[in-house]
């Protein structure tokens, strides 16, 4: 123990470890193609397989590659997903089901984390050793530092030619222009409502935040929940307080973050505009009584039962629609709209709050990497995710999906592509994810008590200011 | 049987499988984490030397000085409010006789043999202000509000409000216990005397009670100190730490923030001060015990 | 006037010990009642429902889909071997500090004590490291040593005292008849430990049965996680469906609460033997 410790000990003093930085390449604001041309492949042919062996030597695992060369594969996946019946869940689960038929010699063992949990369990497992494929976010506060320290493995950007990913989607999941990761997503922050509701009642549906604050009240009045926001888990309040602050400064939101997060300083009247815009709501009683503890899935609920008028979330749940757990009544008038502009903001109706965010990776120090890879690529191939997710009324893809319009979308797939399409422009990375991880804790911490009005704007911005530092 | 009993090699062999274990699972942890405080580490790459800088930010990082006073509150909760109650109702239960008695005390350790993970959800359910049990029974009394229990200012008594119900039962049995084995003598002197159950209770019971009672009120200002599992699903600190706890926050920091380093900083400081606690709880108590 | 008062009393004590009896308990009532419904039932006024239809199939869910058997198994395998580690550790090694002669037993007894003021949570980092650097993240071993660790110097300390309440005179005869130490510990005090044993191996499963932190912490497949994880894995499964949530929960806390109330007397017994004298 002693001698192991001293020997580490020496190992460190000599070792200047990197910083990871501030800000990085996030939000990018591209104009949108929706599913138009496939990925430019500018620097594909530069980088061919040389860096496939990196980083993967100091694994000291001790039954290496027993199990690779035609026998059989156990792959591990570590998946965000943990509702195998659903949505999202339910189409990893049916390309796995479907990789494991085609290919009998390979086993797939998942394991699925709620996302908070997920993250948590991801950063312990960068410290020992992945599972073969992990889920990731294609942002620097989950991605700059697992990227530093080299747990992922570089893919050949060249391979996904063919796969038809939008353009700029692949951009999140780069470092030093090499490619660690594929998005799964085009993610939108929408805001859902209850059709049948809204007609039953007379409601309309926003077209500027005040009105929106009007419709609330109304709502308010009528003894129903206004919006139901999962702000236990404070991302989706950030990807919120992110919505808002696109509708205040329009297409600048990117620049402004980005200088926010180097200078760890957050006071910019944009940021400080949006912040009050979002206790403001809070305080007019926009969410649900409790907003500020409830997780997820109570939140959906809420929504799910009736019981709230909207539910904030990104686009992922439109396959609300298609749950057979939701009663018909309510699963078959959800519909969507974005953030209503904000008087006197940047944004128009149009500058929508979006980016792609989740995705897969695989290891760099798995012992079944080629496999893992191939499993990744199957994943990837433009008739799976992307196709079996439009299928499943799963949102956007990251990919392509006009050829696999089959008519029979729901509403509010139809919906949330037209919004898609007639974009003027996208986001980006949400604010909670342009910083370090420790940025991103006390943002979500943070802002649970600055829109209950527990703190003070200023002492908010400074918090998440200092964060960055 | 002097020399036998002082064989070496018998001693050895009796002793090592307890001091290994204590090495492996408890000093070896320690020391790392000793090390492992004085490095900006981020659990991935290479670790760097910090020197004191960790624990200097510990100093300043109110959410850490949080986790402390909600402890502190948490053990003052346990004091004033659960094991008033607990004493009490195991004074009334000692006056039951047959199988009532039982009964009771089988009921009330019920939640005490329940796993916290399903404790946790439970109450996150009941506290739930659209649909929780709650909210139902003030409701059931003719209030209407909604009452956000895990709002930023209720969300600390709510918590306690959950650990008290779920330790009622071991302390209640502790101190039936403790008055069980209260001479019944002195009882019939007492009513021959003509006092009253108030007079005896505040007269014999208390008095006679107080190892008990200090052997409870140590072990809840330690278990007050420790807590964290509870908190991690029911509130997870939040909101904005304000249901934070040490145990809770080193694990957010090591594992959330990639702040191994920290994290364990803050567990050193955690280790002390439980340790301090204990062996000054011990102290004053023993000496009260003595004077 | 006093059989009045007597009676006006003991109709107070009732009411106070009733109370009390419907706070505790309750919320399990609460917890079964929905478990039974469907969701869509739990947003009613009223304090507790009556099912349209009884829905035993949330059951069927939980038990299945909760992998209820497998964890059940791991938790009694686990927490049996902690149990067994845990007693035979620590009276080897109450005996040596107490009876035996030698000039560090009050040191190595204090050290084993000292693991009672550790948080346990404080190790979660350091250990985490140490078990994936020498893998045994994902093993038994995992929770064993730490359980085993954490409940050593509770045993330990129990043990010690019943030992030294032990008569001498019994050893005395027996080193007469020629028994080595080893016979001496484990066929003539062991026997003689028996409520204590008791005590210790039912503190020792209080401790670790409904323990969770270590497991998330340290295991990642399902091999050997343990009973709380049909609650913490389902819960997200099902997310939109709160019946069921509620069934396993209600199931996850069965096999506890249903040896409880078996074995109520000789638990209660136990933990207060222990407790007082802790």
């Amino acid at each position: 123990m002693k001698k192991k410790l001293i020997a580490s000990l020496l190992a460190t003093v000599l070792t200047v470890s990197t910083l990871a930085g501030c800000g990085g390449s996030s939000g990018n604001s591209t104009q949108t193609n929706a599913g138009s041309q496939t990925e430019t492949a500018q620097d594909t042919a530069a980088q061919d397989t040389t860096a496939q062996d990196t980083a993967t030597e100091d694994t000291g695992n001790t039954q290496e590659a027993a199990e690779t060369a035609g026998g059989d594969v156990t792959i591990r996946l570590f998946s965000n997903l943990p509702d195998r019946k659903n949505g999202q869940g339910l189409v990893e689960q049916m390309i796995i089901d479907e990789y494991m038929e085609a290919n009998p010699n390979v086993t797939i063992e998942v394991e699925a984390l709620d996302e908070e949990a997920y993250k948590t369990k991801f950063k312990a497992y960068a410290m020992s050793g992945m599972p073969d494929v992990v889920s990731i976010w294609g942002q620097p506060s989950f991605l700059d530092e697992v990227l530093d320290a080299g747990v992922l493995a570089e893919l050949n950007e060249a391979d996904y030619a063919d796969y038809k990913f939008i353009a700029g989607s692949l951009e999140g999941f780069k470092k030093d222009g090499k490619l660690y990761g594929l998005p799964r997503n085009t993610d939108i922050m929408l805001f859902y409502y209850n059709q049948k509701m809204f007609d039953d009642n007379g409601w309309t549906v926003p077209a500027t935040y005040d009105e929106l604050l009007e419709l609330c009240k109304t709502i308010q009045g009528a003894g129903i929940t206004p919006v139901a926001m999962d702000g236990g888990d404070g991302w989706p309040m950030a990807c919120f307080l992110t919505d808002i602050l696109v509708k205040v400064a329009g297409t600048d939101y990117a620049e402004i973050i980005r200088n926010a997060v180097a200078a760890g300083d957050f006071t910019a009247p944009e940021i400080r505009e949006a912040t009050q815009i979002l206790v403001d709501s809070a305080a007019a009683g926009m969410f649900q009584t409790g907003y500020d503890s409830q997780d997820y899935g109570t939140t959906m609920n809420l929504f799910t039962n009736g019981q709230a008028a909207m539910y904030c979330m990104g686009s992922w749940d439109c396959s609300m629609a298609l749950n057979e757990d939701i009663t018909p009544e309510i699963r078959d008038n959800i519909r969507a709209f974005t953030m209503p502009v904000v008087e006197g903001g940047k944004g128009g109706a149009k500058d929508i709050a979006a980016w792609n965010g989740g995705g897969y990776a695989v290891s760099a120090s798995s012992e079944v990497k080629d496999e893992a890879v191939k499993f990744l690529n199957y994943m990837y191939q433009p008739d799976k995710l992307s196709k079996y997710g439009w299928e499943n009324g799963v949102g956007m893809s990251a990919q392509d999906q006009t050829e696999y319009l089959t008519g029979n979308e729901t509403e509010l797939q139809k919906q949330v592509m037209d919004i898609l399409k007639e974009a003027t422009s996208v986001s980006g990375t949400p604010i909670n994810d342009c910083g370090p991880s420790v940025f991103k804790t006390t943002i979500e911490n943070e802002i649970q008590g600055v829109s209950n009005g527990y703190t003070s704007v200023d002492d908010f911005l400074e918090a998440i200011g200092n964060a960055c530092k | 049987m002097k020399k036998l009993y002082s064989n070496k090699l018998v001693i050895f062999s009796l002793v090592l499988p307890g001091v290994l274990v204590f090495l492996f699972a408890v000093l070896a942890p320690i020391i790392l984490s000793v090390y492992y405080g004085f490095t900006d580490y981020s659990g991935m790459g290479e670790a760097k030397w910090i020197g004191w800088e960790n624990y200097a930010a510990l100093f300043h990082d109110s959410a850490f000085g949080r986790s402390l006073l909600n402890s502190l509150l948490l053990a003052i909760g346990f004091i004033c409010i659960q094991h008033p109650l607990a004493i009490l109702v195991a004074a009334v239960l000692d006056k039951l006789q047959g199988r009532a008695e039982g009964v009771f005390r089988c009921i009330y350790f019920i939640p005490n043999v329940i796993s916290v993970a399903v404790i946790a959800y439970l109450w996150k359910f009941i506290y739930n202000p659209d649909f929780g049990l709650l909210n139902n029974v003030l409701k059931f009394f003719g209030y209407q509000g909604k009452i956000n229990w895990l709002s930023q200012q209720n969300a600390i008594w709510s918590v306690l409000l959950v650990l008290i119900w779920h330790g009622f039962g071991w302390g209640m049995l502790i101190y039936y216990t403790g008055i069980k084995n209260i001479d019944p003598v002195l009882y019939e002197a007492a009513s021959i005397d003509g006092a009253n159950w108030w007079t005896t209770f505040f007269r014999i019971t208390l008095p006679l009670m107080k190892p008990v009672i200090q052997i409870n009120v140590t072990m809840a200002i330690i278990s007050a100190l420790k807590q964290m599992e509870t908190v991690y699903l029911l509130t997870n600190g939040g909101p904005s730490n304000s249901t934070q706890f040490a145990a809770n926050y080193l694990y957010q920091q090591a594992f959330k923030s990639f702040r191994y380093g920290y994290g364990n900083a803050i567990g050193v400081v955690f280790i002390l001060i439980c340790i301090v606690t204990t062996v000054v709880l011990n102290t004053v108590f023993r000496e009260k015990q003595d004077a | 006037m006093k059989t009045t008062w007597q009676k006006v009393g003991k109709v107070i004590l009732w009411v106070v010990l009733v109370c009390v009896a419907v706070i505790q308990l309750f919320p399990l009532i609460w917890l079964v009642d929905f478990s039974l419904g469907s969701s869509n039932e739990m947003f009613t006024n009223g304090l507790l429902i009556i099912p349209e239809t009884i829905r035993f199939d949330n059951y069927v869910k939980a038990f299945v889909d909760g992998n209820f058997l497998h964890y059940l198994r791991n938790s009694v395998l686990i927490n049996t071997l902690a149990v067994l580690l845990v007693l035979i550790i620590s009276i080897m090694a109450a005996f040596a500090c107490q009876r035996m002669k030698w000039k560090l037993s009050g040191f190595v007894s204090t050290l084993l004590l000292l693991g009672m003021m550790i948080p346990i949570h404080a190790t979660l980092l350091p250990n985490y490291k140490i078990y994936s650097t020498i893998h045994l993240t994902d093993t038994l071993w995992a929770l064993l040593i730490p359980y085993v660790a954490f409940s050593l110097p509770q045993g330990m300390f129990l043990m010690t005292g019943f030992i030294q309440s032990v008569p001498k005179e019994l050893e005395e005869a027996a080193v007469m008849d020629g028994c080595g130490i080893y016979r001496i510990v484990f066929q003539i005090i062991t026997p003689l430990l028996k409520p204590s044993i008791a005590t210790v191996a039912i503190m020792t499963f209080l401790n670790n049965w409904n323990e969770f932190m270590m497991a998330s912490t340290y295991l990642s497949t399902p091999t050997w996680k343990t009973l709380p994880f049909s609650v913490l894995e389902f819960t997200g499964e099902y997310s939109s469906n709160y019946a069921v949530q509620f069934a396993v929960m209600a199931l996850t806390a069965a096999p506890a609460v249903i040896v409880y109330v078996i074995l109520n007397k000789h638990i209660t017994k136990g933990v207060a033997m222990g407790a007082v004298k802790g």
